[in-house]
């Protein structure tokens, strides 16, 4: 047990969304402050928002963010879609699904492979990944471009992506670029089990009892259902304000929140924990082993909730792209240009809200809470359970230094965080 | 005879780094390659980070809205031979300097902030405050243009 004084600060974490920092201080051996602090800019989307056209909004804020871009222009879209009674077409719903999970699988890929496979082999980057497993490297390229070329497919780009709008797609998937979509996808799901298997057996552990909530869907597409938690509420989307409390980080450009009062986490984790059942039976036969680890309170069986994902989406992906006869359909127009709605979805980290209030066309306020602002507060405490857990060791300083400064990035990059999105919370206006 | 090969920097600063996830799908295909022909020395998403110096070559991303946003961008001019503005962001501040639009009221909202985390009055495209070789536009970057472009400096 260590009886030091020791401050210990991270400047510009990496391998993670965007731009955070993190000090440790540490007096007669207990830790006495953890201050995770998101640094990236404000881009002030609170205000750009504000007397622009609904229709526009979510291309607008679609550019909160790169890596889940996607997510942010669902969700909002939803919400506009709410807002002015636009009721969406079943094909709209399938395009969006299809959307949805071409983004699980590359972001999903993105994180695994790149920020956390180095952190596997110890090196730095995964261009440094030894020799004999530069295989895995090759996989990522493969796994990463199937969820690209799926996106191109659906949703026109990646990035930004250009057919998903209010009321419909304005475009669909062109008849002879399904066939080989769904090669392609069943081309990758070898490594991804592989992928599985390797999270499956890394020993990477960390336990902190703590809440667990996320939008549980009856097919685990990401899109409509019901925000539960592990306590065991059950919540409509529309009501989420009532359960979500915000929290203030100092010195820091984004917000915290509570779920119920308490801390909690959304992601990966949280929706295996809370509804396994619901993926694709094709996925359930083959990653038996590997759901069985959940319900898991281990915050590095998030990197294994992600690999399973993956092989959700991919099964789900085949299943859709084979079942549907995509048609050219016309967008749904909106029936009232007032009125307030809520959009909910299940982003790559966790659970997105958007609710916008809308006057003639024009947005008057929105608020959104952001996945990685919400697990804010459950990230500290758990940097302070694991800098505990290294000073229960009866490491010297500068061993333990380096060890914490080593551990706290894994850990933090166990919740792919993106600081990006977090700094973006859009302040509520009641008015 | 080898070429050395090309040090090669990916910076963001201010933006939603929409550019640099798609620079990482632009690797599905070309990373391999262009391997042999360069070493990623800096780059934040890919790897931890090491001092900004020496650099043949730098993609830059987003717009410059702080005061360390401005010394950043000029340190890592002071030590690239190339420097490529990467995204319409990083050419002409906008999306991400949307507050160059707003008007008076809605500036007055977001003073406070402006003040408290030292930003510049206006976001600045980079070629308002240093010399820019060569660009990329898009939002996120064009893939073609993307390939052509870098590959022209990097088989320079
Ligand atoms: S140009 Fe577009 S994609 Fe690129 S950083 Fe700016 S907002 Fe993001």
């Amino acid at each position: 047990m260590h009886t030091c004084d020791l401050n210990v600060s991270i400047n510009k974490l990496s391998k993670i969304e965007g731009h955070a920092d993190l000090d440790v201080v540490i007096k007669d051996g207990k830790v006495v402050d953890v201050d995770l602090r998101v640094m990236e800019n404000l881009r002030f989307f609170e205000e750009a928002v504000k007397g622009q056209s609904a229709l526009a909004v979510p291309t607008l804020v679609s550019r909160i963010c790169g890596t889940c871009s996607i997510a942010h222009l669902t969700a909002c879209t939803e919400a506009v879609e709410k807002t002015l009674g636009i009721k969406i077409t079943e094909q709209t719903s399938v395009l969006r699904k299809l959307t949805m999970h071409s983004l699980m699988i590359r972001d999903h890929a993105l994180h695994l492979y790149f920020f956390v496979a180095p952190d596997l082999f110890g090196v730095d980057s995964a261009l440094d990944i030894p020799e004999e497993h530069k295989e895995l490297i090759h996989q990522a390229l493969h796994v990463k471009e199937a969820g690209n070329n799926l996106s191109t497919l659906v949703a026109g780009r990646s990035v930004h992506a250009t057919y998903e709008m209010v009321g419909g797609f304005s475009h669909v998937p062109e008849k002879e670029k399904i066939a080989p979509t769904i090669e392609e996808l069943r081309s990758i799901r070898p490594m991804v089990l592989d992928l599985c298997e390797i999270f499956y057996k890394c020993d990477w552990e960390l336990k902190r009892k703590t809440n667990f909530v996320a939008l549980v869907t009856d097919d685990f597409s990401y899109l409509e259902g019901k925000i539960k938690s592990t306590t065991g509420a059950v919540i409509e989307e529309k009501n989420y304000w009532d359960h979500l409390h915000k929290v203030i980080i100092p010195y820091s450009q984004a917000s915290g929140f509570e779920f119920e009062g308490e801390e909690f986490m959304v992601g990966s984790l949280a929706r295996l924990n809370l509804n396994k059942d619901a993926m694709h039976a094709d996925t359930k036969r083959d990653a038996a082993k590997y759901l069985a680890v959940f319900p898991s309170d281990n915050i590095y069986h998030n990197n294994l909730a992600q690999a399973v994902e993956i092989l959700h989406s991919i099964d789900h992906s085949i299943e859709l792209l084979q079942k549907y006869d995509f048609k050219k359909e016309e967008i749904v127009k909106p029936t009232v240009m007032d009125g307030e709605g809520v959009g909910v979805i299940e982003a790559p980290r966790g659970t997105l809200y958007y609710w916008l209030g809308v006057n003639g066309g024009k947005v008057r306020y929105a608020n959104l809470i952001i996945p990685t602002a919400q697990n804010l507060v459950n990230m500290r405490e758990d940097v302070r359970q694991a800098v505990t857990n290294l000073c229960a060791l009866d490491d010297d300083r500068t061993v333990l230094e380096n060890k914490i400064r080593k551990e706290m990035e894994k850990m933090i990059r166990a919740y792919d965080p993106c600081m990006s999105c977090a700094s973006h919370f859009l302040k509520i206006n009641w008015k | 005879m080898n070429q050395p090969k090309k040090k090669v920097g990916v910076f963001s600063i201010t933006c939603d780094e929409g550019c640099s996830i798609y620079l990482i799908e632009i690797f599905n295909k070309k990373l391999v390659g262009w391997l042999e022909k360069m070493e990623i020395k800096y780059f934040l998403s890919m790897k931890d980070k090491v001092e900004i110096k020496d650099f043949d070559i730098v993609l830059i991303e987003g717009v410059i809205s702080s005061e360390r946003d401005l010394r950043e961008v000029i340190k890592i001019r002071e030590n690239t031979k190339i420097l490529i503005a990467m995204g319409t962001c990083a050419m002409t501040a906008f999306p991400s300097g949307q507050r160059n639009n707003f008007n008076a009221e809605q500036l007055e909202r977001i003073q406070p902030k402006l003040k408290e985390f030292s930003y510049l009055p206006k976001c600045l495209a980079l070629k308002d405050a240093v010399t820019v070789d060569d660009n990329i536009p898009g939002c996120p970057i064009d893939e073609k243009k993307f390939i052509e472009v870098f590959e022209k400096h990097l088989n320079a």
